[in-house]
């Protein structure tokens, strides 16, 4: 096959971890490219950053945050990094050969480290109803406020999580009516809450936009908290939502849009599908890739930064992407890579708001897997919680084996949307730890790609 | 622990040894079958499922055909499973002239040993057969009633049988070691020592290590990881399984209405981590055969590519017999292709446990007839 060009670093996802190593590796002289597949740079955070600048009315209700991006992209349209747009990147192989697809055709780039900052996504949330139209991700209600300026007024949030308090807020500072905002956290905080709040105190910034947020939508809205059993409503679309108060009384609110959110996941189907080790994280309930301070991976050259290490937010991941940067950098020179100790406790002061959030935004055991039988585990396939349950009491080995049984993760999704909820049902019918579980073996292309476009690799050949 | 030198241990829980289980189980042997991981963890579950007599080695035919009589009473062997059987027919087209001579050399031949199974069928025929196809072929070979099957669920079907009457089966127990032992065989594993009076290697590409373990001269035996690639579901147009004249593409579209592609290309096989790779690359040609014989497929896109292990020998046929110590019966070494002839070797190697002669001559696959190169 054709050799593809050759990039002493190769990053992919341009979001604050991509677009700070990039920074930080060009300055350093690095040839370094960067493949993403957003149209613009920025990742979730800080999407269509550049495009919204030009925007009046995006600056009023995105939030001082958002634009802390800005600066972050002018310094990397100033730097020597290159960027390839809308490309999906399907596989990294051997000897760090970085394959993806951009317009339709595969292709191939050599890379001499390759750093996977890929972020997070949503965690799935398979409760009664979740498929119906008219239900969405808060963070696809997030995208497209700040893609396209529009969101759908009158709308239910259901959920937790920072990022469900900042899109509400958004929602609200955007001028649209929210009808209600329906919260899953616990409605008074524990003593564990308060202990873990302490080492918040080091990023006191972040605790005080988190009570004004939420003072702002109590103020704001109809705001019901401690929220259990939520499912939502309706035959053929979405009509309502129920659920429990948190005194036990039962209600149901009318809604043709509701958004429904339980915090975020590193998005690990890349590294997985590359072969890194990783590790369960208990508290986050999720699989990190198992890595060092500076993103080394378990495969030499293969470097992980920013949320897809394990979730910590935008300014962690620029750090991250920073360290992965100086580690490669001066891998490449020879030289040492920093003191250790300084970075770990830059990056604990960075971090140390984690615990509190992810104790007080545990998503609840109903949001991991279903309450009710009829409730669909694999969207994919359309396997309902009784499906997979059957699978499992055939005595499967682990997620893999049930594949065989109920294709449970065979869709296109390739298990982003099921495995963790399928892990954690083989864990109550079995009771073997979550861990040793393990996660659904992600097999390759990591995104679609066709066979026309793979078939496209074969012409090139030709054409030499 | 029980100790019993009437016993059969049978190593390997994938289709031939599963198949092999069945047989001796159901004749009223006292059968162990052994599995490192679990039941059709390895090619015997991931395979492109192709149950074909075409094409295959005039040598190995016999033994398709045997083979091919079990699969057609499939339903009474191992019940419900057997429904994951989808006969249709099978061919293989030419696109170019070198393929016409290939197949049409090959009619010549089959007809010369007598058999009649395969035809040749011109360009119009086939298009009448593949109302789909996107272009003109210069003829094909054609069987009858092969199809395809899910794989995984053929070799469930086998075991389950097997243990219903009476078989046991053991996974997640590794052979640690097998050796020959105060006439009866030792059979160390993960799970503690058991004894059996002969014991049938149905390994898989770990074959030649347990051979190696017994005693045995060594098995020129390798192991590759074969890769396949499925796509997401579209509409009806291929009622066949596919393949090119001297190319190695497999094609078929399952009942989801998703294609699998793949046959022949090879990745690597990774022994010790006990799993295959997947070098998507490598497949862009068996990609590009497939746009060619149909221009739909080009849009659908790949959700899956995966692979897996599987033994080879150099001449590409399986080892099936007796080996050189007493009660130690091989059937392995496959070679890409065993997946139809699983229940056929299974009654075979059934023959050949209970001293039996099997309804077809063993000779072409004597586990010993590469020692004189050796």
């Amino acid at each position: 096959m054709k050799q593809g060009s050759y990039h002493d670093l190769v990053i992919i996802g341009a979001g604050p971890a991509g677009l700070a190593a990039a920074i930080e590796a060009s300055a350093g002289g690095l040839t370094t490219l960067v493949l993403d597949d957003q149209p613009a740079p920025g990742g979730q955070v800080y999407r269509q950053i550049v495009q919204n600048a030009n925007s009046r009315s995006a600056r009023g209700y995105l939030g001082a945050d958002y634009w802390s991006g800005h600066e972050l992209a002018d310094a990397f349209a100033r730097s020597l990094a290159e960027l390839r747009s809308e490309c999906r990147v399907w596989q990294i192989g051997k000897d760090r050969d970085v394959f993806f697809s951009q317009h339709g055709k595969a292709q191939k780039v050599r890379a001499g480290a390759v750093l996977i900052a890929t972020g997070a996504m949503e965690r799935a949330m398979p409760i009664a109803g979740w498929t119906l139209p008219g239900v969405m991700s808060v963070g696809a209600a997030q995208t497209m406020l700040k893609s396209s300026g529009s969101g759908a007024d009158g709308a239910v949030f259901a959920g937790s999580g920072p990022l469900f308090y900042l899109t509400v807020w958004q929602y609200l500072q955007a001028g649209l009516t929210v009808r209600a905002v329906i919260d899953t956290a616990p409605a008074r905080l524990g003593l564990r809450h308060y202990w873990l709040a302490l080492p918040a105190l080091l990023q006191p910034g972040l605790l005080l936009k988190g009570v004004r947020w939420r003072r702002e939508i109590r103020r704001k809205t109809r705001y019901i908290s401690g929220a259990r059993s939520v499912g939502i409503v309706g035959d053929s679309r979405a009509t309502g939502i129920r659920f429990r108060d948190a005194r036990g009384g039962e209600l149901t609110i009318a809604a043709e849009h509701i958004f429904i959110h339980q915090g975020v996941v590193p998005n690990v189907n890349l590294t997985m599908a590359t072969e890194l080790d990783h590790r369960w994280c208990p508290r986050q309930l999720c699989w990190h890739p198992r890595t060092d301070i500076f993103g080394q991976s378990s495969v030499a050259g293969v470097f992980v930064a920013g949320d897809g290490m394990g979730i910590a937010g935008a300014g962690a991941a620029v750090l991250s992407g920073r360290l992965a940067a100086r580690r490669i950098l001066a891998g490449k020179n020879g030289r040492s890579s920093g003191v250790p100790l300084f970075w770990r406790l830059l990056k604990f002061r960075q971090t140390a708001i984690r615990p509190f959030l992810d104790t007080l935004f545990t998503p609840p055991q109903e949001w991991r897997t279903p309450e009710d039988d009829t409730t669909i585990v694999c969207r994919c396939e359309a396997l309902t919680k009784a499906d997979v349950m059957a699978a499992i009491a055939m005595g499967v080995s682990g997620p893999n084996q049930l594949k065989g049984y109920c294709r449970a993760g065979m869709g296109r999704c390739q298990g982003r949307m099921c495995s963790l909820s399928v892990q954690n049902l083989i864990h109550d019918h079995t009771g073997v730890p979550e861990d040793r579980i393990g996660h659904l073996r992600i097999r390759p292309p990591i995104r679609p790609l066709t066979v026309g476009e793979l078939a496209a690799l074969v012409d090139e050949d030709a054409s030499e | 622990m029980r100790l019993n030198r009437d016993r059969v241990i049978i190593i390997g829980g994938g289709i031939q040894g599963c198949a092999a289980a069945y047989f001796l189980a159901r004749r009223g042997q006292d059968v162990t079958l052994i599995e490192k991981d679990h039941i059709a963890r390895h090619a015997s579950g991931v395979n492109a499922g192709g149950v074909r007599r075409l094409g295959r080695d005039l040598v190995e035919i016999p033994l398709s055909l045997a083979s091919m009589d079990i699969w057609q009473s499939l339903e009474s062997d191992i019940g419900v499973h057997a429904d994951a059987f989808h006969p249709c027919f099978y061919v293989k087209v030419a696109l170019d002239e070198a393929g016409q001579k290939l197949g049409l050399d090959r009619i010549d031949s089959l007809r010369k040993a007598g058999f009649q199974h395969e035809c040749w069928l011109d360009d119009a025929d086939i298009r009448k057969r593949l109302p789909h196809l996107s272009c003109r072929t210069r003829g094909g070979i054609l069987v009858e009633g092969d199809g395809w099957a899910v794989p995984w669920r053929i070799v469930q079907g086998f075991a389950a049988a097997a243990a219903r009457h009476g078989a046991s089966l053991i996974e997640g127990c590794r052979v640690l070691n097998l050796e020959f032992d105060k006439e009866c065989w030792q059979v160390t594993t993960s799970q503690g020592l058991f004894e059996a009076g002969q014991v049938v290697n149905c390994a898989g590409a770990w074959a030649a290590d347990l051979a190696r373990q017994a005693g045995e001269p060594v098995m020129p035996l390798s192991a590759h990881a074969p890769m396949l690639a499925v796509t997401e579901r579209r509409r009806p147009i291929l009622p066949a399984v596919m393949g090119v004249l001297g190319h190695t593409l497999s094609l078929k579209q399952l009942d989801t209405g998703q294609f699998v592609i793949g046959g022949g290309v090879r990745a690597r096989a990774d022994m010790q981590a006990n799993r295959g790779e997947v070098a998507i690359p490598e497949l862009a040609a068996s990609m590009r055969l497939a746009t060619t014989l149909f221009a739909d497929i080009a849009s659908a896109p790949i959700i899956r590519c995966w692979s897996g292990i599987e033994g080879y020998m150099p001449d590409n046929l399986p080892v099936i017999g007796r080996g050189s110590k007493p009660g130690l019966v091989h059937g392995f070494g496959f070679s890409a292709h065993g997946f139809q002839l699983g229940p056929g070797v299974g009654e075979a190697l059934a023959d050949l446990v209970m001293g039996q002669q099997p309804r077809i001559s063993l000779e072409p696959f004597r586990p010993d007839r590469f020692e004189a190169d050796t």
